[in-house]
Formats: C-alpha cells, sequence, structure tokens
C-alpha cells in the first residue's frame, strides 16, 4: 500500500466522475470554435446506419411481429392482437419464464457483485501477488459460457467433484445439483456468475484505487476501523462502479440462454427454462410470432427494471 | 504502538490473507481447470465418473485427434477469427469515428441518438426480426451477415466507453491540428485515434471475450456446418452422441476451443487487466 500508488490514481477522480454516465445529462464538449466543428458530423454515419439497421430496425419490426400469427406454416404475416400473449400465458410459457429469468438474474447479480466486491478489496493494491490472483480470477472470463456450463455439468455431477469434496464432510453426498428443481436455478445463476466474477472484480478494483488517499488517511487517523471507512467512505465513492456492475450483471443475465443451455437445457422439467431458452422452443416449432412476442418481453423487461434502476443509483451517486 | 509491532502485525495481516486467497482460488479456478484438462487425457470409461485423479491410461492422442477431426477444429478456428477480427476492427474505428462527434458536438439531436446507440448497450438485440431482416437481404445464415449484425448490436459499448473518454480529453490538439490545416480525416487517424487508445483497449478486450463466446446469436445466425464458429462446434460435437456427454472428447474440445483466448491472455494479461482497470475509470 503505498502513497504513491494512490496519489498517483487520484488525478484520475474527476475524471471518473465526469465520464461515467450512463444515464446522466447530455454534457455539451468544451466550447471550440465553429470550425472545430465544420465537416464532423459525418464521422458519425457508418454508426448510424449500421445501428440502425442491424439494432433498431429489428427492434422495431419485433414490435409488430410479436402481435402476429407467423408462423412456418403461414403464408402470411397478418397482426392478430394479443393472441400470441394468450396463447403464451395458455401454454404456461409466459409467467413462469419471466420468474425463472428474473431470479436466475438476481442470483447472478448477488453471487456477482458480493464475491467481486469482495476480491477486489482483497486485491486493491497493486503489486505482484495481487496481479497473479487478479490473472487467475480473470481466466473464467476468458471461458466461452457453453465451455462454462459443460464445465460445471461436469463439476456438480451427483458424482463429481463438487460432491466428492463435500461428501469427506458428509459421506455418500450425491445430491443431483442441476437434477433437483429446488436447486438447478441456483446453481445455474452462479455459472453465470462465475464466469463474469473476474471482470466485475476488475471494475470494482478500478473505483477503490479512484478512492482518494488522504481522505482514507484522514479517516484512519481519526480512530476509523478499517470496517468502517470501507462502508462510510470506499463504497459510497464506489458508486459509479456499483451503478456499472450491479446493472451490466443484472441486465446480462436476463439474456440467459448459452449456460443453461449447455448445463441443462432448460430443465430439470422446466425450472431453469428462462425467456431466451422458451424462444428458442417457440422457434423450434416455428412459432415465429410467440417467439417474437417473447423477445418483446426480454426487451421490455430490460427497459422496465434497467431505467429505473440506473435513475435510482446515479441519484444516488450524486448524494455520496 | 511501536513501528515494528504494526510492520509485523502488517506482515501476518498479509500472509493471512494470500493463504485466503489461494484457498478460495483453488477449488474456484485451478481445481475445474484441473478436471477439464485431467479428463481430456483419459479415456471414455475413466473420465466418466470425472474424478481429479491422473490417468492411469493415456488417451490425450485420440481425443484431441477426435477434436480436428469429428469436431473440425481448425476450420472452426479460422471461422471465429473470421468473425471475431472484422467485428472488432469496424467497431472500433466506426464507434471511435461517431464517439468523436458525440464528444464534441452540441446539437441536441446528436445527444439524443447518443442516448438511443448508448442504449442498445443494455436493450439486448431481437432475434427472429434480425433472421426475418437477414433472408431480405439476402444474407441469412452467412458469416457476414452473421458480423453486420455483431457489429450494430455490439457498437454501443464501444460508443458510450469512447464518448466519456473523449469528453474528458482537452480538445487543444485537435484544434491545432485543424489550425495546422490537417483535414478531420488526419486528425482522426493522427491524432484522435492514438489519444483514445487506452479506452479503446478496453473495447477491444470487452469485444473480444463477447464475440469470441457467443453462441447465442451464433446458432440461429449461422447456419451449416461449413460457417461454424469455435461454440457452435463445441455444441454440436458435445451433441453428437446419442448417450451422455462424452467428458473426455468434451473436455479435449473445451481446452482446444479456450485456447486462443487462453494463450493471448498469458502473453498480455498485465495489459488486459491494467487497461481494463485504468481505461474502466477514464471511461
Amino acid at each position: 500500500m503505498t502513497v504513491s500508488n494512490r496519489t498517483g490514481r487520484r488525478a484520475a477522480v474527476p475524471s471518473l466522475r465526469a465520464g461515467r454516465t450512463i444515464s446522466g445529462p447530455p454534457r455539451p464538449g468544451p466550447r471550440g470554435g465553429s470550425g472545430t466543428l465544420r465537416g464532423l458530423a459525418k464521422f458519425a454515419v457508418p454508426a448510424y446506419v449500421l445501428v440502425g439497421v442491424f439494432f433498431l430496425l429489428p427492434q422495431v419490426l419485433n414490435l409488430y411481429f410479436a402481435f402476429t400469427n407467423w408462423t412456418t406454416y403461414s403464408s402470411a404475416i397478418t397482426f392478430n392482437g394479443w393472441d400470441n400473449i394468450a396463447l403464451l400465458m395458455e401454454q404456461g410459457s409466459l409467467l413462469h419464464p419471466v420468474v425463472v429469468t428474473v431470479l436466475y438474474a438476481l442470483i447472478a447479480m448477488a453471487f456477482q457483485n458480493v464475491i467481486g466486491l469482495s476480491l477486489a478489496y482483497a486485491l486493491r493494491d497493486s503489486n505482484r501477488v495481487n496481479g497473479f490472483f487478479r490473472s487467475i480470477f480473470f481466466i473464467p472470463v476468458l471461458i466461452s459460457p457453453l465451455a462454462v456450463g459443460y464445465i460445471w455439468r461436469g463439476l456438480l455431477k451427483p458424482d463429481g467433484p463438487v460432491n466428492d469434496f463435500i461428501g469427506i464432510v458428509v459421506p455418500g453426498f450425491d445430491w443431483a445439483w442441476l437434477g433437483e428443481p429446488s436447486t438447478a436455478l441456483a446453481a445455474v445463476a452462479f455459472m453465470d456468475a462465475w464466469k463474469w466474477i473476474g471482470l466485475t472484480t476488475v471494475v470494482y478494483i478500478a473505483g477503490i484505487n479512484a478512492v482518494p488517499g488522504d481522505v482514507l488517511e484522514a479517516a484512519r487517523l481519526d480512530g476509523a476501523s478499517a470496517w468502517t471507512s470501507f462502508w462510510r467512505i470506499t463504497f459510497p465513492l464506489l458508486a459509479p462502479a456499483f451503478t456499472f456492475n450491479v446493472v451490466s450483471t443484472l441486465v446480462g443475465a436476463f439474456s440467459a440462454y448459452d449456460v443453461i443451455q449447455a448445463s441443462t437445457g432448460g430443465g430439470p422439467g422446466d425450472s431453469t427454462r428462462a425467456l431466451y431458452v422458451e424462444l428458442r422452443m417457440q422457434w423450434a416449432q416455428g412459432n415465429f410470432g410467440t417467439g417474437s412476442a417473447l423477445g418483446l418481453v426480454v426487451t421490455l423487461l430490460v427497459v422496465v427494471v434497467a431505467v429505473p434502476l440506473v435513475w435510482y443509483l446515479r441519484r444516488r451517486e450524486l448524494r455520496a | 504502538m511501536t513501528a515494528i509491532s504494526m510492520g509485523r502485525r502488517r506482515r501476518t495481516w498479509n500472509a493471512l490473507r494470500i493463504a485466503g486467497l489461494s484457498l478460495f482460488a483453488i477449488p474456484w479456478v485451478l481445481v475445474p481447470v484441473w478436471m477439464v484438462v485431467v479428463n481430456s487425457l483419459k479415456p471414455a470409461g475413466e473420465a466418466a465418473s470425472l474424478d481429479l485423479a491422473l490417468p492411469t491410461d493415456l488417451a490425450a492422442l485420440d481425443n484431441y485427434g477426435a477434436v480436428f477431426t469429428e469436431g473440425d477444429y481448425l476450420r472452426a478456428l479460422g471461422n471465429s477469427l473470421l468473425v471475431t477480427v472484422p467485428t472488432v476492427l469496424v467497431v472500433l474505428l466506426v464507434g471511435a469515428a461517431a464517439s468523436w462527434v458525440f464528444a464534441r458536438g452540441r446539437a441536441r439531436w446528436q445527444q439524443a441518438v447518443f442516448y438511443v446507440i448508448a442504449l442498445s448497450m443494455l436493450v439486448p438485440p431481437t432475434l427472429i426480426p434480425t433472421i426475418f431482416l437477414l433472408r431480405q437481404i439476402g444474407l441469412t445464415g452467412t458469416t457476414l451477415g452473421y458480423v453486420l449484425v455483431l457489429i450494430g448490436t455490439r457498437l454501443g459499448i464501444v460508443v458510450f466507453l469512447t464518448t466519456g473518454f473523449i469528453r474528458s480529453m482537452p480538445i487543444d490538439l485537435e484544434e491545432a491540428a485543424s489550425i495546422d490545416g490537417a483535414s478531420r480525416m488526419q486528425t482522426f487517424f493522427r491524432v484522435l485515434l492514438p489519444l483514445a487508445t487506452p479506452i479503446l483497449v478496453v473495447g477491444a478486450i470487452m469485444l473480444v471475450i463477447n464475440v469470441w463466446g457467443d453462441f447465442f446469436f451464433a446458432q440461429f445466425l449461422l447456419t451449416g456446418t461449413a460457417s461454424q464458429t469455435l461454440p457452435l462446434s463445441l455444441y454440436s460435437f458435445a451433441n453428437s452422441s446419442a448417450q451422455s456427454l462424452r467428458w473426455n472428447l468434451v473436455f479435449a474440445h473445451v481446452v482446444l476451443s479456450g485456447l486462443p483466448l487462453i494463450i493471448a491472455f498469458v502473453f498480455l494479461q498485465k495489459r488486459v487487466i491494467g487497461g481494463l482497470t485504468d481505461g474502466a475509470l477514464k471511461g
């Protein structure tokens, strides 16, 4: 914990405040003469086109397709109002996947942020040993989510390494983590968190190191314990990193698919059938209308959860 | 409390911390990695139980050979590169150019567009209309179509990070270049891109991780085995036997398809972790 390290970081603090805006008010750039801006606008055109055609247009089309009778068998795509929603409700293919997805996201987000923040606090100083550990904990980030699903499916097998280890304490332990509805959802959400924790950790480390060293030093001299100064100083000042991590882990988990597909395929029964897994099933049956409706539900879920969350967390940041 | 006892306390504390971290890292990362590697070397029967013991019978050649032949590993590797490299390059270039406009421009509508593009970072892309669109423009199932969709849906994160970064950069150098008679294009390539490199490195790392591992979109947008990327190849390889998973083969594939990023990381780890911690601050 060298002083130079902390003071060296301090210069970056103002830019952290100013820069990390998820939905902050637009801040026009510094005033330049009109000459600085001439001919600049066209540089954004390729981005407009690419985002417009391949992101925005499909979103707009989805608003329509979600309310059509489009299937492999239909000769024309026609509007059918709320039929798809009613159909999905009838099949139990709407509310259940929503609940599964939200629970999955909450569990993954909790694991990721609690473990990520703890690791970041333990690894906050930059030195050789911590560099080594940061790299070790980053390895899962590099593994594809699909591979993560297979790896943990193996680790969590009834006769796999995890149960073998528990078996040392509880002889004969052979719980089927992924085969029992009571643990399957938490297990797949955990896998998702496991993959991303290394990245969450790095973002938290950046946030912790942006906390001015002299404030912490002053608190220490005033007799504040490590615990107190973490919760009273470091954690409030971590707000931008916290916002980023909570929102990205939560929203990222709404699109849960790869890990589930590799580990449980949505089972046992339908206990891990998240929205995208259900969408894939509708797609496989040629039900493109109901599939689109499920896609729209994911989008709505993100908008309904993320926008107020960002707004709330940003307000908290400003107060801190 | 004397300085000496403080120092000693700190050292004991540090030793405890390292011991704790090691105790956590072993089951968290090393055991999973060990399980994958050691079982990828065993014959099917021995690997079925997935224990952590060393192989008594080596079947490495058979297993890894199967990944190359049955799994068509090299073609999948080539396809993954063919998808990842252009996507990352185009997203960085197009993203940086747009960020320049959003960071320096003052028009209200530009700020509004910035929000829409930044929103694409949070809102997941829609699948079925995307397939519909690609079918309309004749790119369904092709690598080009897949790459275009990846570009359009991944620009958000880079634009968001880079715009914040450029805003915190002084405008002087760009103005100086303009006074010296540099064209916009020259200023972009000679001044802006070099200055924005730290944040573009962060963007590149995020993109590579994200695009390299993508399975969901690949599964729908890349039909046909000829264009399979590594995750698709892993999936079809794992599902190719009617019975339960052949763990030894699946894990051999996991090792080989994970290797490119792991190797890159081993060489670049300081820059990756350092870039992410520094860049995350400024983004």
